[in-house]
């Protein structure tokens, strides 16, 4: 008895020790969804020295650092920092609270490289000048979200420097061992703008260039129609032959238990048998009573209470009437 | 001297009431509208042409046109306004989403899951949207208007309303009238071109019995069926997502509850919101248009292609399938996702020529494959134009 009510014991403390790693795993999750959020910015474009270029609130012209949000979710850069110092991480806080600070899907935000963080929230306390790199980091004031260095060498009064593509990252590859591609000078400064993809064709508009008929378009597409739908097929062409064969196959083992069984059941009709499954069939099926037929055979108590909703009056789409 | 003060101030007063009057707002396009509406209220009441769609959008035109004083927040068009709110499900496309929901919880599978070839058919009527997107583009629409105009060829308005809030917000108050008027007039439109199609010995052919599907199999369906038109169309899935989620909910036989909700009050509560709101949608200064008419003579042309292809594809089926095993042409109509007006228009032309054929249970297998078509084609749409 005594050890039955140690193992008792003993398993309940195992369900408990599984649901606290449970909610430990989901408050990881939790915790990475935040961190994911912020991972979404990137800095997407700035300018180091601005003589002739876009001037500020002030009537200033600065530097300028423009943060690109690459998810397609509203995010809040509230808490976070921008810094150029590798070893002071905290140096600019992103103010929290400003309604300003939560960046919509695929959209911009700029700051001021100016030096004059007393101007507002967008007015970072270093200018580029001065800057080797540029460096964001998360609300936790250590992991970094994304950093970029500033090739001074390369850039010339009012010349900005950023993603070729917004928010885009090219990778190293065997072929392409260039990452530097990924940023490039700019043709034109963008601030608050997008870098790439100011001219872009739509994609509809292109394809009416090369298909003004539409019947490239729909060619591909019945194609694609049909090859889900033929997919469809060939999957529940298959299921459904399995399903004839496993029903064979117990109506066979059915009536070969019959026969050994005796004689005696052999005058009872087939249809019966059929009858009384069809009637236990329809009352253990939790839903759907019946499907193909209007009358039924059940056991189970029929009457209902009139409700509207189910009246067979007001049924959708019912065929027009003729007078 | 005071009374004279009382009587200007009170003429001046009537004079401002009078300008906010719908009197005084009228125009010959509101006049239009209204009448337009009640059209729709008499075929609803009287001829019983899918009321449960007509009555809410009829309503709306009579709601939506009456002459308004702008500024007072009371248009659909007027942002926050209380029509507006409820018009945001149409403009942002996520009661569409949700009638699928109810037409999963409703539909039954099994006479596509016994003869899975009606899916072809299916997705040969799903011509309807491409031959009226090529059309759409001849007469001058943009691509992306052209697409939008096109679904309503799948017949399945909000497939339709889902798919013209995405490509042509402006056109979709014409686009979505269009394809429920359309709709609603399935069992004239499809049964001349039935006819014409097929020969007598054609529309005699006695289809093989459905075999009983058991429950398992009825059970995968929605799950296979999701993951692989959502695999091979991803822009589908607001759509396909929903529809066969809804049915799992019915089939599961775990979920009673939520599957009762699905095919009953909420699938309800939307069609009252979208009819509505569709209705209200259509204000003359903005449905009155050329566009608008243009798009409702299209309508008519992708119902015809697509009930045509339907037909003519099952004809072709026919000469590569067994004796024993060839479809009635009259259920290629079917194939447009008109669920259940097609497969009763199939049923009815089927027993006109022979009493004993009951051709409804074949039909509803081309006519639950079109809903998945048409969901298809919106995705193809979607990621091809935008």
């Amino acid at each position: 008895m005594e050890t039955f009510h140690y193992k008792q014991t003993a398993n309940k403390m195992k369900k408990i020790k599984y649901n606290i790693l449970v909610l430990l795993g989901f408050l990881v999750l939790a915790s990475n969804v935040t961190a994911q959020n912020m991972s979404d910015m990137c800095i997407n474009e700035f300018l180091v020295t601005n003589t002739d270029d876009f001037v500020n609130d002030f009537g200033h012209r600065t530097g300028w650092v423009e943060l690109f949000n690459t998810s397609y979710g509203t995010v809040n850069i509230g808490g976070c920092y921008i810094t150029n110092d590798p070893n002071n991480l905290t140096k600019y806080v992103i103010q929290r609270g400003d309604e300003l600070t939560k960046i919509k899907p695929r959209q911009h935000i700029l700051f001021w490289a100016d030096g004059e963080p007393h101007r507002g929230t967008f007015h970072l306390n270093f200018t580029l000048k001065e800057s080797k790199e540029i460096i964001l980091v998360s609300s936790d004031g250590k992991t970094i979200i994304d950093r970029v260095e500033i090739p001074h060498d390369l850039l010339s009064e009012n010349v900005s420097y950023g993603r070729i593509k917004d928010g885009v990252t090219v990778m190293a590859t065997k072929e392409n061992q260039d990452v530097e591609s990924t940023w490039a000078i700019l043709d034109k400064t963008s601030p608050s703008t997008n870098n790439y993809g100011l001219d872009q064709v739509q994609p509809g508009v292109a394809l009416k260039k090369v298909d003004p008929y539409g019947v490239i378009m729909a060619i591909t597409a019945m194609s694609v129609v049909f090859l889900s739908l033929i997919l469809l097929y060939f999957v529940f062409k298959g299921t459904g032959k399995y399903s004839i064969k496993k029903r064979r196959e117990r109506a066979i083992l059915a009536s070969s238990d019959g026969n050994t069984q005796g004689g005696e059941h052999c005058d009872t009709p087939g249809e019966v048998y059929a009858a009384i499954a069809t009637a236990l069939h329809m009352h253990f099926q939790d839903d759907e009573f019946h499907d193909i037929e209007s009358t039924i055979l059940t056991i189970d108590k029929v009457t209902r209470n009139y409700s509207p909703w189910s009246s067979k009056i007001h049924t959708l789409r019912e065929t027009p009437n003729r007078k | 001297m005071e009374n004279k003060g009382i009587l200007s101030l009170l003429t001046e007063n009537l004079q401002v009431f009078l300008q906010y009057t719908g009197f005084a707002n009228a125009t010959l396009g509101h006049i239009v509208m209204i009448l337009l509406g009640l059209l729709f209220i008499y075929l609803a009441i009287k001829k019983d042409w899918e009321p449960l769609l007509l009555i809410p959008i009829g309503f709306g035109m009579l709601v939506g046109n009456i002459p308004l004083f702008e500024g007072l927040q009371i248009g659909v068009y007027e942002e926050g306004s209380v029509l507006n709110i409820l018009y945001h499900g149409v403009q942002k496309g996520w009661y569409p989403p949700l009638i699928f929901l109810g037409i999963g919880a409703m539909t039954d599978f099994s006479s596509l899951i016994s003869n899975p070839k009606l899916l072809l058919i299916g997705a040969a009527a799903q011509f309807g949207i491409f031959g009226a997107y090529a059309i759409a583009l001849l007469v001058g629409f943009g691509p992306t208007e052209a697409g939008a105009i096109g679904i309503i060829g799948g017949a399945d308005g909000p497939t339709a309303i889902f798919l013209a809030s995405r490509l042509a917000p402006d056109l979709l108050g014409a686009i979505a009238v269009s394809a429920y008027s359309y709709m609603a007039l399935v069992p004239v439109i499809q049964p001349p071109i039935m006819r014409l199609l097929t020969t007598n010995k054609e529309r005699l052919i006695k289809m093989k019995a459905t075999r009983a599907v058991s429950q398992t199999e009825k059970k995968l369906f929605p799950i296979i069926g999701f993951l692989l038109t959502a695999f091979i169309v991803p822009t589908g899935i607001p759509l396909l997502g929903m529809l066969f989620f809804g049915n799992l909910l019915k089939e599961s036989g775990v979920t009673r509850r939520l599957a009762e909700t699905a095919r009953g009050p909420l699938i309800d509560v939307v069609t009252i919101l979208i009819g509505l709101t569709v209705g209200c949608s259509t204000q003359a200064d903005k449905f009155l248009q050329l566009t608008s008419i243009y798009i409702f003579i299209i309508g008519a042309g992708s119902f015809i292609i697509a009930t045509t292809t339907g037909v003519l594809f099952v004809k072709l089926f026919n000469t590569v399938l067994k004796d024993d095993n060839k479809i009635n042409p009259l259920i290629g109509n079917s194939g447009v996702s008109a669920v259940p007006d097609a497969a009763r228009v199939s049923h009815t032309i089927g027993l006109e020529y022979d009493n004993k054929n009951f051709l409804l249970m074949h039909a509803m297998g081309p006519n639950v494959a079109g809903v998945i078509g048409s969901a298809v084609a919106a995705g193809i749409l979607l990621g091809f134009l935008t």
